[in-house]
C-alpha cells in the first residue's frame, strides 16, 4: 500500500458518520477522489457503466486550457516589458507573467472552491467538477491588471449567482465564468475596460513608453473613422500574424486565436465540445459580417467594411467560440437548436461590435444573452421533433 | 426480406464470449421458479412446502391476470418457498424425484393445429403455463389474452452480451420451430415477423425462407421494440407481441408432446469464466449447478439475462424458463490506481472518445460492475440521446418523468423505450436514467391496468 493510500485510510474515519469532521465529508470526498475514485458499484440495471465520468469530461477542458495559461504567462510578461521599456527577453518575461497570473489563478480557485464546498456541504452532495473549468476559464478572460479583490468578487458572483443559487453545476442556465466576467465589466468598468488595463507596467512606470500601443485591436477598430480597419491595425503595429498568434495587450489568455483553434479541435476530437455550436458560431460571424460588408456604402463607417475573417481573428471571438459557447450546460440540448444558438451568438457579436460603441467586445454579452434563450430554442426544436414521432400512447 | 440498420446503440466488446460448443449438463437435484425476476407478476401461491407436484403442476398464478398460471419445471416435493422483503416471493424450490411424473395436456399434431379454434389454442397454451414467454409491447409484460396484436415479432438472437446463438439452439429443431411459428400465427391471428442479425442469417439455412427482417448494427438492434419503432407507420402497430426463438421452441414442444418441456439452451460466459460456452440444462436449474467449476473468483457478480438488460442473481438462485444467459462480471469494488482518470487511457473501453483507446482499433476488454464515477447532475452532454435506439431524448424525458408530467413523457416516446439500458450506461453523471424511465412506465401501466 502506498503512502497516499495510507494517508487517506487513516484520515477517512474523521470525516465519516460520527467522526470529528463529519460535516466536511464532501470536501474530504472531493480531495480523496482526485487520487482514488471511490469504489462504487452498480446496484440497478444496467450492471456495467461506461468509464467516462464528469471528472474526466471536465478535466479535458482544463487540459485544453493549459496552453492558454502557458501563452498567457509569457504574453503578460512580454507586453509588460515592452511597455515598460525593459528588454523583452523570454525568461524575465515569463517570471513577470508568473508574478501576475499565479496570484489571480490562486485567488480564483481558492474563492471558487470555497463557495462550491460551502454549497456542497450544506446541500450534502459531492462537489461537481464543473467548478474547475469555470475557475480555469475565468482568469483567462480578465485584464492582467485586475485587482485581486475584484478577482475574488467576480468569481464569487459567477459561482454563487451564475450557478449555485440555481442548484449547482448542471442546473445553471448561464455560463458561470462569463457571468463573473460580465459582473466585473459592469461593476468596475474602470478596471476592466479602456486602453490602460491590458498591460501591467513595471519598473515604476505610470505610463507605457511612447512606441508602445496599449489600445487593443478592437479598440483600434472601433476608433477608426476613415480608411480601413486592417490598415489602422497595421499602423498601430498589429500585423495579421500578430493578431493570429495573439501577441498584443489583451486579457490574459484569450487573444491567442491559434491556440483556440487547437483547443477547439481537441475538444471536438475527444467529444467534449459539440462541433455544431462551433460551426454555428462561425457561420453566424461569416453571414452577419458578410452581409454588413455588402450593405456598407462608401460613406459608412470602416467597421462595416471589416471582413468576417478579421472579426474572427481579433479579441475574444475565438476564445468565446471554442470554450464559452461550447459549455453544454448553458447551451441548448438538441442538435438543431445548437446550430441556431451558435449562429445567433455569432450574429449578435458582430452587431454589437459594429453598432454599439459601449461594448468594444460583444461576444461575452452575446453568449450570456443566448444562454437565456437556449431553453426557448430547445423547446421549439423539441416541438417539431415530437410531432414527427408516431404516437405511442395507450 | 427487409434489412433494418441501427446506426445508434452500442456494441460492447466484452471478453469471455461463449464458444459455439454445447455441453449437456447432468440433471440437477432440485429446480425452482423465480417469480422475483418475472416482470409485472404478483404471485398468488397455489402450493405450500411439503406438497407433491408433477412437472407441469401449477405453483402460483398472477394476481393481476387470474388464469395465467406458472407451472412446476419438475416433479417432486416442494421443499422451500423463500420470501424476500415485503413478502416478495423469491423462489419456489422443488426437490426432484428420481422418476418424474408429468401433468398431461394432450398432444396436438400439425393437422389438428390447423383445425383448432383460436381461443382453444390460446387456452391450451395458457394451461401449460408457458404463455408468459409471449410478451407484449409496449410494456413488455406477459401478452394479454383478450387483445389481438398487430404482429408477432420473433427474435432469433439477442445482442445483449451474451446470449445463445440461433445456430446452436436451433440445430436439428427446424421442424419444431416451423410448428411453433404456425401455432403462433394461429393464436395471434396476426403476421409473424422473424428477425435475425445479418452475421447469423447464414447459419440457419433451414429457416431462411421464413425470415422477414435482417438487422445490422449495434445492440439492441435485435430488440422487437427497436424493429417495431424502425418499421411502424401508424399508431395501430404499437400493440404487438414478441417472443424469443427459444420461446417458440418451448411452446412448440409443449403443444406437440402435450407435456411441459424441461430443457433449454443457455450460455455461461463473461470475463474470467473458464471455457465460456453454450450449455443444455434443465429449466429452473440452480445457478450454482450451471456455473460449477467455471467461475473464477469469489468476487464475481452473476447476472441473469445479459449485462445490459439482465438482473443480478444470487448464487443460490435459479434460472426461469426463457432466461438463457448467465454472465459473470468482476464485482469491481476496488479503487483504480491513483490519478488513473488523468491518464491518456490507452486501454480504457468507452463509448465516448475521451480516452486514447477510442483512436486505436477496437478490441475485447474485461469490464466490472464498478460505476466508474460519482453521481452528478446532468450536464447535457447528450450522449444518452445519441445512443438511444428509439430516438428518445432520455435527458429531457427523465426530467419530464421527475416532474410527473405524464402526458409530456408519453409524447417524448416513453412507451417506445425498449429498456436497453444504454442511456444509463453512457451517462458520465452516472444518472440511473433507465431506472427512472422504467419506474414511470410501470407506474403508467399500473394506472391504466
Amino acid at each position: 500500500m502506498n503512502p497516499i493510500n495510507r494517508f487517506f485510510d487513516s484520515q477517512r474515519r474523521h470525516f465519516e458518520k460520527g467522526g470529528r469532521f463529519e460535516k466536511y465529508y464532501f470536501v474530504y470526498e472531493n480531495i480523496e477522489s482526485i487520487f482514488y475514485p471511490p469504489p462504487h458499484v452498480t446496484t440497478v440495471s444496467p450492471m456495467v457503466r461506461d468509464r467516462l465520468d464528469v471528472k474526466r469530461f471536465m478535466f479535458l477542458v482544463v487540459v485544453a486550457l493549459l496552453p492558454h495559461y502557458a501563452f498567457g504567462v509569457f504574453n503578460v510578461g512580454y507586453q509588460s516589458h515592452l511597455a515598460s521599456g525593459l528588454p523583452p527577453d523570454f525568461w524575465p518575461a515569463v517570471a513577470k507573467g508568473l508574478q501576475v497570473v499565479v496570484p489571480m489563478v490562486a485567488v480564483t480557485y481558492a474563492v471558487g472552491y470555497f463557495w462550491e464546498a460551502l454549497f456542497a456541504t450544506v446541500r450534502k452532495h459531492e462537489i461537481s467538477e464543473g467548478l474547475f473549468v469555470s475557475c480555469a476559464l475565468f482568469p483567462l478572460t480578465l485584464p492582467p491588471t485586475q485587482p485581486l479583490w475584484q478577482v475574488a468578487l467576480g468569481i464569487s458572483f459567477g459561482i454563487v449567482i451564475g450557478k449555485e443559487i440555481f442548484g449547482g453545476t448542471g442546473r445553471n442556465f448561464l455560463n458561470p465564468a462569463l457571468t463573473g466576467r460580465a459582473f466585473l465589466y459592469f461593476a468596475y468598468p474602470v478596471q476592466t475596460s479602456g486602453d490602460a488595463v491590458w498591460t501591467v507596467l513595471a519598473a515604476g512606470r505610470t505610463a507605457p513608453v511612447d512606441a508602445f500601443t496599449s489600445a487593443t485591436p478592437l479598440a483600434v477598430a472601433a476608433a477608426t473613422e476613415s480608411g480601413s480597419v486592417p490598415q489602422a491595425w497595421v499602423d498601430a503595429g498589429y500585423s495579421t500574424a500578430k493578431l493570429f498568434f495573439g501577441l498584443y495587450p489583451d486579457s490574459i489568455g484569450a487573444s491567442a486565436t491559434f491556440l483556440c483553434i487547437v483547443g477547439a479541435l481537441f475538444l471536438i476530437t475527444v467529444g467534449v465540445a459539440d462541433h455544431r455550436i462551433i460551426l454555428g458560431d462561425i457561420l453566424g460571424f461569416l453571414a452577419t459580417a458578410g452581409l454588413l460588408n455588402l450593405l456598407a456604402g462608401p460613406g459608412s463607417s470602416p467597421y462595416l467594411h471589416l471582413s468576417p475573417l478579421h472579426h474572427l481573428l481579433v479579441g475574444g471571438a475565438a476564445f468565446g467560440i471554442a470554450y464559452m459557447t461550447t459549455d453544454p450546460v448553458s447551451a441548448p440540448a438538441l442538435p438543431g437548436a445548437r446550430w441556431v444558438y451558435g449562429f445567433l451568438i455569432g450574429m449578435l457579436t458582430v452587431l454589437m461590435r459594429v453598432f454599439n460603441p459601449a461594448f468594444p467586445e460583444g461576444i461575452g454579452i452575446a453568449i450570456l444573452f443566448m444562454n437565456c434563450f437556449a431553453p426557448l430554442i430547445d423547446e421549439i426544436q423539441l416541438k417539431v421533433r415530437l410531432k414527427k414521432r408516431v404516437p405511442n400512447v395507450r | 426480406m427487409n434489412t433494418v440498420h441501427l446506426e445508434k446503440g452500442y456494441h460492447l466488446r466484452l471478453t469471455g464470449r461463449p464458444s459455439a460448443e454445447l455441453e449437456v449438463l447432468p440433471r440437477p437435484a432440485r429446480v425452482a421458479v423465480v417469480p422475483e425476476r418475472l416482470p409485472f407478476v404478483k404471485p398468488r401461491l397455489k402450493v405450500k412446502v411439503g406438497d407433491r407436484v408433477k412437472t407441469g403442476s401449477a405453483l402460483f398464478e398472477d394476481k393481476r391476470h387470474p388464469g395465467v398460471s406458472y407451472r412446476s419445471p419438475g416433479a417432486g416435493t416442494v421443499s422451500s418457498i423463500l420470501f424476500g422483503p415485503r413478502r416478495v416471493v423469491r423462489h419456489i424450490v422443488v426437490d426432484l424425484d428420481d422418476k418424474e411424473a408429468f401433468e398431461e395436456f394432450g398432444p396436438i399434431d400439425r393437422k389438428a393445429l390447423e383445425g383448432i379454434d383460436r381461443l382453444e389454442l390460446i387456452d391450451r397454451l395458457m394451461a401449460g403455463g408457458l404463455w408468459p414467454l409471449l410478451r407484449e409491447l409496449p410494456f413488455r409484460h406477459a401478452a394479454g389474452i383478450k387483445t389481438r396484436p398487430s404482429a408477432i415479432f420473433v427474435h432469433l438472437d439477442n445482442l445483449d452480451p451474451f446470449h445463445p446463438l440461433p445456430s446452436v439452439y436451433l440445430r436439428g429443431c427446424e421442424d419444431l420451430f416451423e410448428f411453433g411459428l404456425r401455432a403462433l400465427e394461429r393464436a395471434a391471428d396476426a403476421p409473424v415477423k422473424i428477425s435475425i442479425a445479418k452475421e447469423n442469417a447464414s447459419t440457419v439455412n433451414g429457416l431462411r425462407s421464413r425470415i422477414t427482417h435482417v438487422y445490422t448494427g449495434n445492440y439492441p438492434s435485435h430488440d422487437p421494440g427497436v424493429l417495431l419503432y424502425r418499421t411502424k407507420r401508424s399508431a395501430d402497430e404499437n400493440h404487438a407481441w414478441f417472443i424469443s426463438g427459444q420461446g417458440v421452441l418451448l411452446l412448440a414442444q409443449f403443444l406437440r408432446e402435450g407435456r411441459l418441456p424441461t430443457e433449454q439452451t443457455l450460455v455461461v460466459a463473461g470475463p474470467g469464466v473458464k471455457s465460456p460456452r453454450h450449455v443444455r440444462a434443465r429449466i429452473g436449474a440452480p445457478i450454482s449447478d450451471l456455473s460449477k467449476g467455471r467461475v473464477p473468483a469469489p468476487e464475481s457478480r452473476c447476472i441473469a439475462g445479459g449485462v445490459f438488460s439482465g438482473l443480478p442473481a444470487a448464487m443460490d438462485s435459479f434460472l426461469n424458463a426463457g432466461e438463457t444467459s448467465l454472465v459473470y462480471l468482476p464485482e469491481g469494488a476496488v479503487s483504480p490506481p491513483p490519478l488513473e482518470w488523468m491518464m491518456p487511457g490507452r486501454d480504457v473501453p468507452s463509448y465516448s472518445r475521451a480516452f486514447l483507446s477510442a483512436f486505436a482499433p477496437p478490441r475485447e476488454r474485461s469490464m466490472s460492475c464498478n460505476r466508474h464515477g460519482g453521481l452528478r447532475a446532468c450536464i447535457q452532454c447528450g450522449f444518452c440521446a445519441r445512443v438511444c435506439p428509439v430516438d428518445i431524448l432520455p435527458q429531457l424525458t427523465y426530467k419530464a418523468v421527475l416532474a410527473e408530467e405524464v402526458e409530456e413523457s408519453l409524447a417524448h416516446g416513453l412507451l417506445d423505450c425498449v429498456e436497453c439500458g444504454l442511456c444509463s450506461f453512457v451517462c458520465p453523471s452516472k444518472i440511473d436514467l433507465l431506472q427512472a424511465l422504467r419506474r414511470a412506465r410501470e407506474a403508467y401501466y399500473d394506472d391504466i391496468a
